[in-house]
Formats: C-alpha cells, sequence, structure tokens
C-alpha cells in the first residue's frame, strides 16, 4: 500500500501547490451491498511515541450492522476509530475503506464515503446550528447539492434540533452541541458512520434516540461503528461488539456471545454481573457491588 | 578648522572695528558686541537681523547640495524646514517672507508662525498648503518621496548641506542668500558672524592645557549614556572653545555611543557639555553631578557643567557665536 | 481559467439563514456606497484647498471629458499626492481586513493578528536593517523591498519550524510565533542601539506607520500582490467555515486542511508584508474590521473576506483621511491614530461580545 518514495514527493507537492488546479468531481459510492465489508482493519499497530496504543488488531465493518466498540479507559478505542477514518496512519498493518487502502483515497474522496463524529464539538466562530448542519454537506456540492435541504431537514428533525436552527452553536448546552454534531455527520449521509462517544453528554432518552437512529441507518444499508462507555446500551443497540483492552481485541462478536462475566470482568478488572433483562432477555451487565474490587 | 583660524587670525584687526561699525548702524546694542558673559548664560532666543531689508534680486540660478540646479524666481513665501535654515533666513532681513517654520525654529521672530514639520516628517501636502515660491531643506530632510512631491509641484527647493561644524557657517548662509537672490547680504552676514566667532575665540584663555570636554545625551537618569563621537557635530564648537572633544578624541566616529559609567570613569572628562532639556530631565547640574560615572568624573567632581539650549547647541549659523560664547564662560568662566 | 471552473463548480454549502444574508447584501452595498462617497470627499480634503468639484473637474478633463484643468500646485497635490495616497489607503486597508478575517479562520481564533504570526515585526527588522545600516541597494524602495522579503521570509520560518509530521497545531505555531516575535524584537532593538540618530528617527517614524510617503510606484508595487491575495482568499471562504469546526472535522468534511494552510499562510503573508512594507506598521484595523462584520452579519467567511476586505479600506483611508487634517498642515503618524482608536474599541468588543455568547466558544 506505500507508493514509491521516488513518486510521492513531487505529487505531494504538485497536490500542495495545485490549489485551484481543475480536478475531476470526486465519484460518489454506490450504495452498498448489505453485508459488503466497508472498513477493515488488519495486523493494525499504532505506537504514538513509545507506547504501542494498538497492536495486531483486526476488525471488519459491514454494510447493515452497528458495531460497537467497547473496553476500558486507554484501551485504545478512540485511536482504533481515528484509523479507521484515515486520520492517522497506521505504524503497521493496513486499512482499507469501501475496498481501497485508507490513503489511496483523496480527502473529498473519502469525504463521501465515511462521517466521523468527534468526542467534543467545538466551534470557533458563532455559526448558527443550521449552518453547521448544512456544513455536513460539503461534501456533495460539487455532486448533488440538489438533495442538500432535505437531507439537513432530515437530520435536525431526527436528531430533535430543528426548533434550535437559529441559535449560536455556542450558546446551546452540552447535549444540544452532541446533538447538533450529531445532525451535522448524518447530513453527510455517508455509508460508513464512525461515532466517538455519541451519547456521553446526552440524558436518558436522548441516549436511546441516538442509538436508535445507529440501527435504522444500518437498517437502511449502512456501516456504523460507534465508541460506548455504557455495555448495556451497546448490549441492547448493537448488532456486534468488539472489545478492546490494551490495545488489543479481547472478544469480537454478537454482545449475547461476548459479554460474559469471566471476560469482562478481567477486562475492566472489576467483577461484574452478567444476566439476561427478565421481560426482553437482552443482556444487562452490571459491577457486582457484593464481590470485592479483586475478587 | 585651521583655514577658518587662519582666515580669523587675517581679519583680526579689522573685527573689532567692524563690530563697532555695525553698532553706529543702529543694531540692538546689547547683540551687538560680543554679548558679556552674564547675558550669554541666558541669551534672549531672538535673531539679530541686518540692518536694513535686502531687496532680492531673481531669478537667481543656484547648484543645490543633492546636485539639481534650481531656479528662484520668486521668494514672497519661502518655507525653510529647519530651525537653523529659518535662523538665517530671518538674520538676512527676510524674515517677512517666510510663512511656516519647523517646530525647531522658537527663536522670537518666528514662533507665530504656523508649524508645518516636526523634524522628519515632511508632509508634502502641508508644505503645498503654504503655497510656497521657495523650499529650504536640509541635507537629511526627508522623507524623499515627500521631497519628490513638492519639486513635482513645480516648487524650487534648495538643499543646504548639513552643518557639521563652524566652517559650514559660512557657506550654508552664502548658499541660502544665493537662492534668495541677496548674495551681498550674505556675504555681509557672513562676515559679521565670522568676526563675532573669531572674537569669541580670542577670549579663550590659552594656558596650558586644553580641557577634555565629554558631550553627553542625556535622558533621565539611566546608568548607560550616550555620549557624543565626532559625527555629533560638537566636537567642532567644543574645540573652538579651546578644549579637546573627549568622545572624538577616543576615536568614536558615530554621533552617539552608549558606554557604562565605569566607561565614562575611565575616559576622565574635565568637563561635561549636555543640552539643556537633558539637564533638566535629570535634575539640573545637582542631579547631574550625583549619577554614578558622572560624579567619579574630575568634571563631576569640580561641577564643571557646560548647559547649552537643545534647538540652538548644533545650529551652526548666525548666532553661533553666542552658543559658543556660552561654552566659553561655562567652562573657563566658574573655576579658571 | 481554472480558477473560475472551481469557483462556478463548487457553490459555497453552508448557506446562512435569510436574515443574515439579507444583512450581508445589505452591509455590501453600505460599504461600497462608503467608497463611493468617501473617496472624492478624501480628494477634496487636505491642508491644501482643492474643492470636491475641481476634483471631479481635473478627473474629467484628464481623462478627456471635458471638465478643466486646476492650477500646476493643485493638480500636482491632487495627482502626485492625494490620488496615490487614496489609493494606497484602499490597498493597504482591504489587504489588512481581509488578511485580518484570513488569519482568524485559518487559526480558528477570532484574536488572531499578523502580528502573531511574525509578519509585523520581520517586516519590521528588514525595514529597520535598511535604515540602520543605511543599505541603498535599491535607492527608496530599499526599505519596502526589505521589509517585505524579511516579512515572508519569517512567516514561512515560523510556519516551517511549527510543523511536525506534516501537521501543524495552532498552539505551536502560535508559541513559535512568539519566540519569532521575541528574537525580531532583539534584532530591532540592537539595531536601533548601534544606529545613529538620524535612522533612529527614521526608524521610530516607520514603526509608527504612514501612509505619507505614498507615490505611484508604491501603489503599484502593492496593487499586484493586494490584487492576487484578494481575489485568491474568498475561493477559499468554504473551506475557511469548515474549518470552524475543527481541523480533523474539517478535513472529514473534504477539506486538505495542509495545503489550505500553506496557500492561506502565503496569501497572508503576501497581503500583510506588502502593505507592511510600505506603510509600516499599522494595528488593530486586521483586528477590529472583521469582528465588527462578524458580529453584524454573522462568521460566514463568504461575505467575511471581501467584505473586510471592503470596510477595512472604508476604514484606513477615514483614518489617514483623520491623521492629514486634524493636525493641518502636519500630519500624525497613522498606525499611532488606529491604534489609538483601536485598542478601546477592541476592549469594548471584547467585553461584549463574552457578554452576549459567554465566552469564546
Amino acid at each position: 500500500m506505500k507508493r514509491p518514495s521516488g513518486m510521492a514527493r513531487p505529487l505531494r507537492i504538485t497536490r500542495a501547490l495545485g490549489a485551484v488546479r481543475p480536478r475531476g468531481r470526486p465519484v460518489p459510492p454506490a450504495a452498498p451491498v448489505p453485508g459488503e465489508v466497508l472498513a477493515e482493519a488488519e495486523g493494525l499497530t499504532v505506537r504514538l511515541g513509545a507506547r504501542e496504543v494498538l497492536a495486531d488488531v483486526g476488525v471488519r465493518v459491514r454494510a447493515g450492522e452497528v458495531l460497537a466498540l467497547v473496553g476500558p479507559n486507554g484501551a485504545g478505542k478512540s485511536t482504533l476509530l481515528s484509523v479507521l477514518a484515515a486520520d492517522l496512519p497506521p505504524t503497521a498493518g493496513c486499512v482499507r475503506i469501501h475496498g481501497r487502502p485508507a490513503s489511496d483515497w483523496s480527502v473529498p474522496e473519502l469525504a463521501l464515503r465515511r462521517a466521523v463524529l468527534p468526542q467534543s464539538a467545538s466551534l470557533s466562530f458563532p455559526f448558527t446550528v443550521g449552518e453547521v448542519v448544512r456544513m455536513g454537506r460539503a461534501p456533495w456540492t460539487s455532486v448533488r447539492p440538489e438533495d442538500d435541504g432535505a437531507a439537513v431537514a432530515g437530520a435536525m428533525a431526527a436528531t430533535e434540533v430543528t426548533g434550535l436552527a437559529a441559535r449560536p452553536f455556542s450558546a446551546l448546552s452540552g447535549g444540544e452541541r452532541a446533538r447538533v454534531a450529531l445532525a451535522r455527520v448524518l447530513a453527510q449521509c455517508a455509508p460508513l458512520l464512525l461515532l466517538d462517544e455519541p451519547t456521553a453528554a446526552l440524558d436518558l432518552r436522548h441516549q436511546e434516540l441516538v442509538l436508535r437512529l445507529c440501527r435504522e441507518r444500518a437498517l437502511a444499508g449502512d456501516a456504523v461503528v460507534v465508541v460506548l462507555h455504557d455495555l448495556g446500551l451497546a448490549a441492547a443497540h448493537a448488532h456486534r461488539v468488539a472489545v478492546l483492552r490494551a490495545g488489543r481485541v479481547a472478544a469480537d462478536g454478537p454482545p449475547r456471545e461476548v459479554f460474559t462475566r469471566g471476560l469482562l470482568s478481567r477486562v475492566y478488572e472489576q467483577p461484574v454481573e452478567v444476566f439476561p433483562h427478565p421481560r426482553t432477555g437482552t443482556v444487562v451487565v452490571l459491577p457486582d457491588r457484593a464481590a470485592g474490587p479483586s475478587a | 578648522m585651521r583655514r577658518l583660524r587662519t582666515r580669523l587670525a587675517g581679519a583680526l584687526l579689522s573685527a573689532l572695528a567692524l563690530t563697532l561699525t555695525a553698532t553706529a548702524c543702529g543694531g540692538p546694542p546689547e547683540a551687538a558686541s560680543a554679548p558679556p558673559p552674564d547675558a550669554a548664560s541666558a541669551p534672549p532666543d531672538r535673531v539679530e537681523p541686518l540692518a536694513g531689508t535686502p531687496r532680492p534680486a531673481l531669478p537667481a540660478t543656484v547648484r543645490s547640495a543633492d546636485g539639481r540646479t534650481l531656479t528662484v524666481r520668486r521668494a514672497e513665501r519661502v518655507v525653510p524646514l529647519s530651525g537653523s535654515l529659518s535662523e538665517i533666513v530671518f538674520t538676512l532681513g527676510l524674515g517677512s517672507r517666510v510663512v511656516a517654520r519647523d517646530v525647531t525654529a522658537t527663536f522670537e521672530q518666528a514662533a507665530r508662525l504656523p508649524v508645518v514639520t516636526r523634524g522628519h516628517d515632511v508632509s508634502a501636502e502641508g508644505v503645498l498648503s503654504l503655497r510656497p515660491d521657495l523650499v529650504i531643506a536640509e541635507s537629511g530632510t526627508g522623507p524623499a518621496e515627500a521631497m519628490d512631491q513638492i519639486r513635482a509641484a513645480g516648487i524650487p527647493v534648495l538643499v543646504v548641506a548639513a552643518a557639521t561644524g563652524l566652517d559650514d557657517v559660512g557657506p550654508r548662509i552664502g548658499a541660502v542668500a544665493a537662492a534668495l537672490g541677496v548674495p551681498s547680504a550674505g556675504e555681509e552676514l557672513t562676515r559679521r558672524t565670522e568676526e563675532r566667532i573669531a572674537a569669541v575665540t580670542r577670549s579663550v584663555p590659552r594656558d596650558g592645557t586644553k580641557p577634555r570636554v565629554a558631550f553627553l545625551y542625556l535622558r533621565g537618569s539611566a546608568s548607560v549614556y550616550l555620549i557624543g563621537g565626532r559625527g555629533s557635530g560638537a566636537t567642532s564648537l567644543i574645540e573652538a572653545a579651546g578644549a579637546v572633544d573627549a568622545g572624538a578624541g577616543s576615536g568614536l566616529e558615530k554621533d552617539f555611543t552608549a558606554i557604562t559609567s565605569e566607561a565614562l570613569v575611565k575616559a576622565a572628562p574635565d568637563a561635561v557639555l549636555v543640552m539643556a532639556k537633558g539637564l533638566e530631565s535629570v535634575g539640573g547640574v545637582d542631579g547631574l553631578v550625583k549619577i554614578p560615572g558622572v560624579a567619579q568624573t574630575p568634571a563631576g567632581m569640580d561641577r564643571r557643567i557646560v548647559s547649552v539650549e537643545d534647538g540652538v547647541l548644533l545650529n551652526y549659523g548666525p548666532r553661533t557665536d553666542q552658543v559658543l560664547a556660552s561654552v566659553v564662560e561655562q567652562l573657563y568662566g566658574g573655576g579658571a | 481559467m481554472s480558477v473560475l471552473e472551481k469557483t462556478v463548480r463548487e457553490p459555497v454549502a453552508p448557506a446562512p439563514p435569510r436574515g443574515r444574508r439579507t444583512t450581508a447584501w445589505l452591509l455590501t452595498a453600505g460599504l461600497v456606497a462608503g467608497l463611493v462617497v468617501l473617496v472624492p470627499v478624501a480628494a477634496g480634503t487636505g491642508a491644501y484647498p482643492v474643492p470636491v468639484g475641481d476634483v471631479f473637474a481635473s478627473v474629467l478633463h484628464r481623462s478627456g471629458l471635458g471638465g478643466g484643468e486646476l492650477d500646476r500646485i493643485a493638480e500636482s497635490v491632487l495627482w502626485n499626492v492625494r490620488f496615490p495616497r487614496i489609493a494606497l489607503a484602499l490597498l493597504v486597508g482591504a489587504s489588512l481586513g481581509c488578511a485580518g478575517a484570513l488569519m482568524q479562520g485559518v487559526f480558528g481564533n477570532p484574536l488572531a493578528e499578523p502580528g502573531v504570526i511574525g509578519v509585523s515585526s520581520g517586516a519590521a527588522v528588514g525595514a529597520v536593517a535598511a535604515i540602520a545600516l543605511g543599505l541603498n541597494f535599491a535607492g527608496n524602495w530599499t526599505v519596502p523591498v526589505l521589509a517585505f522579503v524579511a516579512g515572508l521570509s519569517t512567516v514561512l520560518l515560523v510556519y516551517g519550524m511549527s510543523r511536525s509530521g506534516g501537521r501543524t497545531e495552532v498552539v505551536t505555531l502560535i508559541l513559535t510565533g512568539i519566540a519569532v516575535n521575541a528574537f525580531a524584537g532583539a534584532l530591532i532593538g540592537l539595531f536601533l542601539f548601534f544606529a545613529d540618530t538620524a535612522a533612529i528617527n527614521q526608524i521610530t517614524f516607520w514603526q509608527l506607520g504612514s501612509l505619507s510617503q505614498a507615490t505611484w510606484p508604491k501603489v503599484l508595487a502593492v496593487l499586484p500582490c493586494a490584487a492576487l491575495g484578494l481575489t485568491v482568499a474568498p475561493l477559499y471562504a468554504r473551506r475557511l467555515d469548515l474549518l470552524a469546526l475543527g481541523e480533523r472535522p474539517a478535513r472529514h468534511l473534504g477539506v486538505d486542511v495542509e495545503r489550505l494552510r500553506i496557500v492561506l499562510v502565503l496569501v497572508i503573508a503576501l497581503l500583510t508584508a506588502a502593505a507592511v512594507s510600505v506603510s509600516g506598521i499599522i494595528g488593530f484595523v486586521g483586528l477590529v474590521v472583521p469582528h465588527l462584520l462578524r458580529m453584524a452579519a454573522g462568521p460566514g467567511h463568504r461575505f467575511l473576506l471581501p467584505g473586510s476586505a471592503l470596510l477595512g479600506a472604508l476604514v484606513l483611508l477615514a483614518a489617514d483621511l483623520i491623521a492629514r487634517t486634524v493636525a493641518e498642515p502636519a500630519e500624525l503618524p497613522l498606525g499611532v491614530l488606529t491604534a489609538l482608536l483601536g485598542s478601546p474599541f477592541f476592549f469594548w468588543l471584547l467585553r461584549r461580545t463574552r457578554r452576549r455568547q459567554g465566552g469564546w466558544a
């Protein structure tokens, strides 16, 4: 996947100088086939300074499913998401997005293929909520601008921020900001959604709302990767969970199979209880408060 | 310097006679003779014009110090862009034709004129708004763009070489007088000025060693001093007063060089020459002789401080004899 | 031309809400009208009396449309002194205003200023060196040329030093800018220390900032820099909007952030160094102008960039008019005037913005 270095250098310079060079408009992706692998990591190793943040990680993200990344703090969930988003080049291993190595895509092409919700949303200038959500349409301006209105309106309605449209983003509460940021990501209409803790700032109702939205998008054929801390939410909404521990995948599979008392207690270094919900049968994970911390 | 001395020596005898003639012609008596010592320390800030108003013979074609040749057709509205040049025009008796002044032209006769420049900030439009028919500038007057814009409006601009010493007094008066079409008044004024300077020079006591004078640029009592070197312009004045410039004497070529208090102690000047405002800023003579550095020099210990008004110290021109007399008086008057 | 194709193909995405868009149009019209009124007024005002009527007569006469010639001095004042000065005020003001808006956008910080990344102080080092060392290889052009070269190289140096791994973090960039500014300050101090009195006077005056040395050749020297910068800047308006989300989100939305940065830093350096090199340091225009417009019409760069150029031109023309008339026939240094009026205004802006939006987002 590495270009010969003799080629890479002049190419970079041409890009840097060719600010106004006409280029072919980026081609939007075809609608994904259910089960198609939209993002894939193999033998992924990431070193930041001397620390090995990810070691030999392999995951696949398929169209039509919600993949939850869970694990204790510092396990490498956000780093894995950054690598899948092509933000961070891996030290070793390979990342493919829509079947091509991540580094082969141009920035505008990637923008049509994956949308990313960062952990915290910030904004340097007092743009209004409406303007912020509309920014999500930027990748489409040269491709299909006629869909903009509908996509923006749909995303705002889905995240319940329509009423905030005229307010400046900076005047919103943390939860409102998080939903507006999500609306922007949804408006981007990319088949691969990478969401880093979308529920962190939200109340109970909106947590449910956001994860329902994830499922809806998966149902519509997109692939959704979502970093979560709440194992109950992951168990209830994700089709598949990948449990990370110290930079490695400790388990990968449907929540019912992966979420076991032994695995979770080991991964989180905290005894947990796992039992099915009496009415729905969904897995419920709770810390085992009866046991001592090092049982 | 030597050339001037020789010339002065040649004019020794006639000098006194001419001074008397000038008095007889009705000039103000207190300024006509070499000023008495007590008046020298506080001379009235006014110029003493030549008797009678000369009639300019125009057009006059002259060479300017910038190499250009210019023709002056009228000299009804004259704008000199420095105090020193103003002084020359006024002393030539043509003060009524001057329509504005630089901020450094502080003498009584010019004080009421509008200020058009403040040293280094000539505004072309400001000058042109006075509708001058002759602009007189120093070679250092600028910015160059503004001077070009004034020329572009068709106004003759006479550039006079900047004064660096007593030798320049005559040529500067001559250049201005020629451009104004009054060359004979110029000669008369040059003669008068040189004679007066010669008279003061003669009064300098010449007994034994020459005192070493340091020209200090003071602003507040920070213990770093700017000492004048050969480029400061004061060397010629100090030498005419029968002294040695400590800065120039120790090989300093620039106008001012920063030295530490210890270096000043080492230089051990017998006297210190300062400008009046600088002296004021350190609390007068009493303040100055207490400043570390000055206090340890012979000058500080003997309180041999020479102070001259800022505006006139380096204005080599028709009033330089008064400055020189004041320097001589302060240098030798008290102690010698 | 490729530039045009690009603009046509990439209509700006985040359309502002109706209210803001209307305000933007009204403001643009107002600013243009302001300039149309102020230019003849400025041409007809000054120490040398030339009535506005005479200004038009002279312009008509020179363009062969009737009118009448004025007397020689008036013609010269108008065409050699006032018109180049007005033209330079417009160019320098537009450049500083637009560069300020660009810089605040690029750094995502509403308090960014061209001085921050070292253009002003770098340019000052060049100018001060030229004056103090008495360099004269290009005649009257030596100071502007050296100021421009030094300003541009300072920016490139700051940018180069603050990059690591192909990225530039704003904090690193600003800290590097601070270090470079300090170094430039030391160099200026050193030159001042060794300069003679006449040179110190000249340096001080240059640092105060003024348009009094405006000439047609200077206008022609600044014109290509300003024209290039002012044309290129609006092409990046949409991408600058996206940059407000942060670097990564902007890249997620298809913006090649690194390339955007390089191009815009060059544009900023071009605009500022050119302006500083002919006029000295004129502060606060680049800071206050974009702020005012953002308050009135929102932060969208589609309007902000051209709007800041227009308002910058208007502000500097007005300030210069005041500077050269208030103390007739002498004049105030323009940089002193803008800083004197600009800084209290900026304090007020700060407090007001803080109160309104409860901090800096």
